[in-house]
């Protein structure tokens, strides 16, 4: 069985008969908007004039809305990201700029205040995610990786099949780089793999990242060098009635959905600190524990959460109704209602 | 319809218009003209869909991009033929529209599709990845189900996809169908150099070289009828070639396929064969699992590619070909491809000089031999 008690509870009773991936053209082009305006730079297509021009006009365009109803914009734009624990800092940066007056502490963990006086409440979000660093640089232009996280959140040991064959990104110090996980070409396996042979899982130790380099020193002039991140290259897919897949989707969405509170401008109720918190995959959640010690204590804490179907794969999925559920919720959270 | 969003502003709406019409592949500053007009035709094939038996997209595609005064006609099977100059022997080039994938076979009570592959893959490649279903009324899209979170060998039990649906006659409202084919999302990535990544680079490279050669083509030089040939359902087992074979019969004196080098340009590779590093230029296949090139073919595909400057290696690799299904009328197979990394992967990785050197021998071959 697939893990059936995870699966969440969603609109799905009412389907309609134009499907809903083509009725939604909205969403999907708003979804090209948030790819291209993503914190982190997609796949390098060498931009040219006519990119540009498009950025321009878009830029140009009237903000989109938010409201406490309307966090899909922020969950495919956070779903879209990437923030390895412990090298958060890109997110992170897209965070303060979403957030004006909002502060970095020194662990990483990004924090905004609200409202004065008592109670002093906390609000949170883990926004990192299991990854992986370069680990390696091959003479031949390949690069090895080392995963970053994991432990329990790695229970799975189909986690790091999920790369081969696929493509992901490499975050060097010039941008994001694509690139891709080597496999095996199925034509050359035939008549060399016998009927019942052993069929072991891939593991991170397999994975050979080719960026399209021939040697070490082109890798370098990409930018990468040994501990660059390196993540699947995210596509969020929306499907079904408001389902959105991805990886770490029920995380991102949920750090959406207080992002979106937040944008909401609730009527709070003494102090909130908003808080979407980094390592929280590392040395027992050392970004919450940090701003506790920091900022603490705290009368009230309540932490950002939703079910997610597909759990630790690519395509884990969150209903965006729920993520709206979540909004109010934390809305009137902040407002002690 | 129910109106669900409402974000977007006719400026929005303009902006996501002008986004879907322009490539998203910009080209890289340091590209020639041949490997910019080689990146447009490619990009454009390989993220147009076609699994086997559905090409319809890619052939239209195709007879897009062929050059004005080219005249195509499709058989009954689905393949495309152009025809060029007059005369004997008539010498025949083609190149498979098709890409692997799946097809809907059913539809359970739960909503999720039931599929049968269409061609040879790791299915462990589609698992857990985003799903497209192709219907008549456009595309659903949904998810490649991951497995049952006990089973932890590397491939998977056979696979369903979710498009969000919780019974059939959902699902069935969606347009989806038994029948319908089933990819995943896929998209042109240009890497570093010259190099690139995709889905179905096989062989959209060869439909794209075939149509890069056309471009090019001294018709005035041409001393034989050629027929350049896009064909259908190769990956199922040469089905479309078949039927431009049995129709030509015995009046072609050779047959060039133009189809995928499956190279162990990897390091997951063993190099006992099929050594052709990408970026090395148009691979002669002179023996692969379905044809051997008789040597005095290969002899004249090496020095036409001398004479003209062309990139050539010469090798042995795995995989079929649509040239065999023509032998058994007499007609010789000259297989030629071009190193592919990855094959039948979503992360195929080509470079785009070879695609060059493969239409440049193409057009040499046509107008020379």
């Amino acid at each position: 069985m697939i893990r059936r008690k995870r699966v969440l509870r969603s609109r799905l009773s009412s389907s309609h008969p134009e499907g809903w991936a083509r009725r939604c053209t909205t969403l999907k082009r708003l979804l090209a908007r948030v790819l291209l305006h993503s914190a982190v730079s997609g796949p390098r297509f060498s931009v040219g004039t006519t990119t540009g021009v498009v950025t321009l006009l878009l830029s140009a365009l009237p903000p989109v809305r938010l409201s406490a109803q309307s966090v899909d914009p922020l969950a495919l734009r956070f779903t879209s990201m990437t923030a390895v624990t412990g090298l958060e800092q890109s997110m992170a940066d897209s965070l303060r700029a979403l957030f004006p007056g909002s502060t970095r502490d020194r662990v990483g963990n990004v924090t905004l205040t609200l409202g004065q006086g008592s109670p002093k409440r906390l609000c949170t979000c883990p926004l990192d995610e299991v990854g992986y660093v370069v680990g390696n640089i091959l003479p031949d232009g390949f690069l090895l990786l080392r995963r970053v996280g994991g432990g329990g959140r790695t229970a799975s040991p189909l986690f790091d099949q999920q790369l081969e064959g696929h493509r992901v990104s490499v975050f060097g110090t010039k941008g994001a780089v694509p690139g891709v996980v080597a496999v095996k070409s199925v034509h050359l396996t035939r008549g060399r793999v016998a009927t019942g042979a052993p069929d072991p899982v891939f593991t991170v130790d397999n994975a050979y990242v080719d960026v399209g380099a021939g040697s070490a020193a082109e890798v370098q002039g990409l930018g990468i060098t040994a501990l660059a991140p390196v993540s699947l290259a995210k596509r969020p897919q929306l499907y079904g009635e408001r389902l959105l897949a991805a990886p770490n989707a029920a995380r991102r969405i949920a750090c959406a959905a207080l992002a979106a509170a937040v944008q909401a401008k609730p009527k709070v109720r003494g102090t909130v600190v908003v808080a979407f918190t980094v390592q929280s995959l590392y040395a027992s959640n050392a970004g919450l524990a940090s701003l506790k010690a920091l900022l603490g204590p705290f009368d009230d804490i309540k932490t950002a959460t939703l079910p997610g179907r597909y759990p630790d794969t690519a395509v884990e999925t969150v209903a965006l109704a729920d993520a709206d559920r979540l909004v109010r919720e934390i809305t009137q959270w902040m407002e002690g209602r | 319809m129910r109106p669900v969003w409402r974000y977007s502003g006719r400026a929005v709406g303009a902006a996501a218009g002008l986004l879907t019409a322009l490539p998203f592949y910009c080209l890289s500053a340091q590209d020639s003209v041949r490997i910019s007009e080689a990146q447009t035709v490619l990009a454009h094939l390989v993220e147009t869909y076609g699994v086997s038996s559905a090409e319809g997209p890619v052939r239209e595609a195709v007879k897009r991009l062929l050059p004005a005064w080219a005249k195509s006609e499709t058989d009954t099977a689905g393949n495309l033929w152009v025809r060029v100059g007059e005369g004997s022997p008539v010498v025949v080039f083609i190149a498979h529209l098709d890409e692997i994938g799946f097809r809907v076979t059913g539809i359970g009570d739960d909503g999720t599709l039931e599929l049968e592959p269409r061609g040879g893959f790791f299915s462990s490649l589609f698992e857990a990845q985003p799903a497209l279903v192709h219907t008549d009324r456009g595309d659903v899209a949904g998810v490649f189900m991951p497995r049952d979170s006990g089973l932890t060998r590397h491939t998977p039990p056979p696979l369903r996809v979710d498009v969000g649906a919780r019974s059939r006659a959902g699902a069935m409202a969606r347009d989806v169908s038994p029948g319908a084919t089933v990819t995943m999302s896929k998209q042109y990535v240009r890497l570093t150099g010259t190099r690139a990544t995709g889905r179905s680079f096989d062989d959209r490279v060869g439909s794209a070289a075939q149509l890069l050669a056309l471009r090019r083509l001294d018709r005035a030089a041409l001393k034989h009828q050629v027929i350049f040939i896009w064909s259908v359902r190769e990956e199922i087992g040469l089905e479309g070639a078949a039927v431009a074979a049995a129709a030509l019969g015995t009046t072609p004196r050779r047959v060039y396929a133009i189809d995928t080098f499956v190279s162990a340009d990897s390091p997951l590779e063993l190099p006992n064969f099929a050594v052709a590093p990408i970026g090395g230029g148009a691979v002669a296949r002179a023996i692969d699992n379905s044809s051997v090139t008789p040597p005095a073919y290969v002899d004249s595909l090496v020095q036409i590619a001398r004479a003209r400057g062309v990139a050539l290696q010469v090798g042995t690799t795995n995989g079929g070909n649509d040239g065999s299904v023509f032998t058994p009328y007499g007609v010789v197979d000259v297989a030629i491809g071009w190193p592919l990394r990855y094959s039948h992967s979503p992360v195929e990785v080509v470079d785009l000089r070879d695609v060059v050197s493969l239409a440049d021998l193409i057009r040499a071959v046509a107008e020379t031999w």
